[in-house]
């Protein structure tokens, strides 16, 4: 198994976020999760990439034969973990291109892997930009500082294909963009899929599931995963909402 | 030993002790102290410091042996070695060099910008025993560095400086404060800045642990002048940063900034002080600090803006990052503003550092450490790059690596 989760639950500040979740993802699938405001699912985007202000009260998660909660956040990211996040922070002063170049060697050297030179980074960091119809003045600038909305989420998806990661988590990544973008975006994703590689994808609504095709859909309500299936399940939430499963 | 029989003990040492005005000013400077209940709750310069080890002192100096020399290695460019507080007098047709003289003294002891109740400079009047007047002559482009050497152990330094840049001319100040034996400097910079002049004025301080170094300034700006002056604090010993400025006639500009990165127990006091007292002036003031560990700092930021000071631009802005639970940095920003047609703001914040930027950088595959450290130089990154002087910019980047790798 590629991703394990048995039994989680979660809590923080005396608030208990997670209920006994299971879910597990094998190599070369994509996965979608659906919920209401509030079930859970940046929550467990946010444990599965290791942020320190949650309480793990139960559960195990297993990835790629490592015990998850063995590894630190960076740990994480270098076995091939990736948080493409809902809201992409601000960081004035770090340079896009250095950050992402040390980003890509910590990689490399968790992995025994030779460093990429600079000539070697700058080329690759060009044409994955091309690709995602991103300014190359972009990557002049300071870490997601006066991005638009739609350019942050095209900033985290070039760092996704930047560091080529074995699980990709995509945390309501449709959200804020417009239609022309959510193109850009989700052709950036399928660009990345390969047999080797898995996608969770985090969303409210079914308009991403149509452009990034997911091979199981599930239904998170209240910390806890209460329906699971194919896409279908997708088309039941656009029309009737998730009242029904609550 | 009280300050009274300091003084009278040590009085055929200090300067001008022979000048009748500057005897009587220094009589009433006594008299302050004897009669100071010594306020730390409303007295800025007693903030944060152990006074009795500055009032209580062992007044020590020595007159350095060699001259202090000045090499004229390129042109318009000078390199000055200030020994303890001693500076060999120069003279060629862009700059002038001397001692300090009688008449320096009352131009700054007649100054009331400077807070009467300040301690430590009426320390430095009292106890006067070095310091030098560099005048930069009419419409020269000047580049100034100086290293201020201590040579001794337990040396009380009380030195007065003054520098004056005529009309049209302009400064590149650099001064170098890197002392690492157990003295105590108290310096005092008097600075005026004619019509369309300008200076740029570097203070690196990195002194070792037990050395203090008090320092304070006043500029006065003339038409169209401007004053910039920034400091660079990396002492592991006391540092106290007190800057004036006056714009005292149109269109003159005052910026004040300054970073100081501390760590240990470290100490240090800054503050900054423009008044406006012309139309059409800008002035800025901004401090940055890093603490680490148990340090502590304080910033008090001041614009005041007299009534014909109309079009004033005045801006002040403090901001901290604090490493540790430990450590703490009290800043007050105050605006005093008597004209109505003025652009002014302050604005200070001062916490830990971001946890959501640690976060977001960690999960990229950067170390905890790397992530820290890359949020401390991003925080100064602009400050960093304004400097336009290379080997200012190498040294100042070499002390940030140096402090950064204390960082855990």
């Amino acid at each position: 198994m590629f991703l394990e989760i048995k039994d989680l639950s979660v809590k923080i500040e005396n608030k208990n976020i997670l209920k006994s979740l299971n879910l597990n993802i094998n190599k070369g699938e994509v996965h979608a999760i659906m919920g209401p405001n509030g079930s859970g699912k940046s929550t467990l985007a946010n444990v599965l990439a290791g942020k320190e202000d949650y309480e793990i009260l139960n559960g195990k998660i297993n990835f790629k034969d490592n015990d998850l909660f063995d590894l630190n956040i960076e740990e994480r990211a270098q076995e091939g973990m990736f948080l493409a996040f809902q809201y992409p922070v601000e960081i004035p002063g770090v340079n896009i291109t250095p950050f992402l170049h040390s980003a890509i060697n910590s990689k490399r050297k968790r992995m025994n892997e030779a460093e990429i030179d600079n000539l070697s980074f700058a080329k690759l960091l060009k044409s994955k930009a091309s690709d995602l119809g991103i300014n190359i003045d972009m990557l002049k600038r300071s870490v997601n500082t006066g991005f638009s909305g739609g350019e942050k989420k095209r900033y985290e998806i070039l760092q996704m294909s930047i560091l080529d990661p074995d699980l990709a988590i995509l945390d309501e990544t449709d959200s804020g963009l417009d239609i022309d973008a959510l193109k850009i975006v989700t052709d950036g994703v399928n660009k990345l899929k390969t047999k080797n590689n898995s996608f969770l994808i985090i969303t409210h609504y079914q308009k991403l599931l149509d452009y990034i095709k997911p091979d199981y859909v599930h239904v998170m309500v209240n910390g806890s995963i209460v329906k699971s299936g194919g896409s279908e399940i997708a088309s039941e939430i656009e029309k009737d909402g998730f009242q029904k499963f609550q | 030993m009280n300050i009274q029989d300091n003084y009278l003990k040590n009085k055929k040492n200090i300067f001008f002790s022979q000048n009748k005005d500057i005897q009587n000013h220094r009589e009433k400077l006594l008299n302050v102290f004897e009669n100071d209940r010594f306020d730390k709750k409303n007295n800025e310069s007693l903030k944060n410091i152990n006074l009795k080890n500055f009032i209580d002192f062992e007044y020590k100096y020595l007159i350095p042996d060699e001259t202090s020399v000045i090499n004229n290695n390129q042109e318009n460019s000078y390199s000055i070695v200030s020994v303890n507080g001693h500076c060999s007098s120069f003279k060629d047709d862009k700059i002038e060099i001397t001692k300090i003289l009688d008449e320096d003294y009352n131009d700054f002891s007649k100054n009331d910008t400077i807070d009467n109740n300040d301690h430590f400079v009426n320390l430095n009047s009292l106890f006067l025993n070095s310091g030098f007047k560099i005048v930069i002559k009419k419409n020269n482009n000047i580049k100034i560095k100086i290293s201020n050497i201590i040579t001794d152990d337990n040396l009380t330094i009380f030195q007065k400086n003054n520098y004056i840049c005529e009309e049209g001319s302009s400064l590149n100040l650099i001064e170098e404060y890197e002392n690492k034996n157990n003295s105590t400097s108290n310096i005092l910079n008097v600075i005026k800045l004619e019509k369309n002049s300008q200076l740029n004025h570097f203070l690196i301080q990195d002194n070792s642990p037990n050395h203090n170094l008090i320092i304070t300034s006043h500029s006065s700006c003339k038409k169209n002048s401007i004053y910039t002056q920034k400091v660079y604090n990396f002492s592991e010993g006391y540092v106290r940063n007190f800057h004036y400025s006056e714009l005292v006639e149109i269109n003159s500009e005052a910026d004040l900034q300054g970073i100081f990165f501390l760590k240990d127990d470290n100490t240090s006091n800054n503050k900054t002080f423009v008044k406006h007292l012309a139309e059409n002036c800008k002035s800025n003031q901004v401090y940055k600090g890093i603490l680490n560990d148990h340090s502590k700092a304080t910033y008090f930021s001041n614009t005041h803006v007299d009534q014909v000071a109309q079009k004033t631009e005045g801006y002040q802005l403090s901001k901290g990052i604090l490493l540790s639970d430990n450590a703490s940095y009290f800043s007050k920003p105050e605006l005093k503003i008597h004209a109505d047609d003025v652009k002014c703001s302050h604005g200070s914040t001062i916490g830990p550092i971001d946890e959501n930027a640690i976060f977001y950088l960690r999960s990229r595959g950067m170390s905890k450490i790397a992530a820290t450290k890359i949020l401390i130089s991003s925080f100064i990154n602009e400050e960093l790059g304004s400097i336009d002087n290379e080997q200012m910019s190498e040294i100042i980047q070499k002390k940030l690596v140096r402090y950064l790798s204390k960082v855990k």
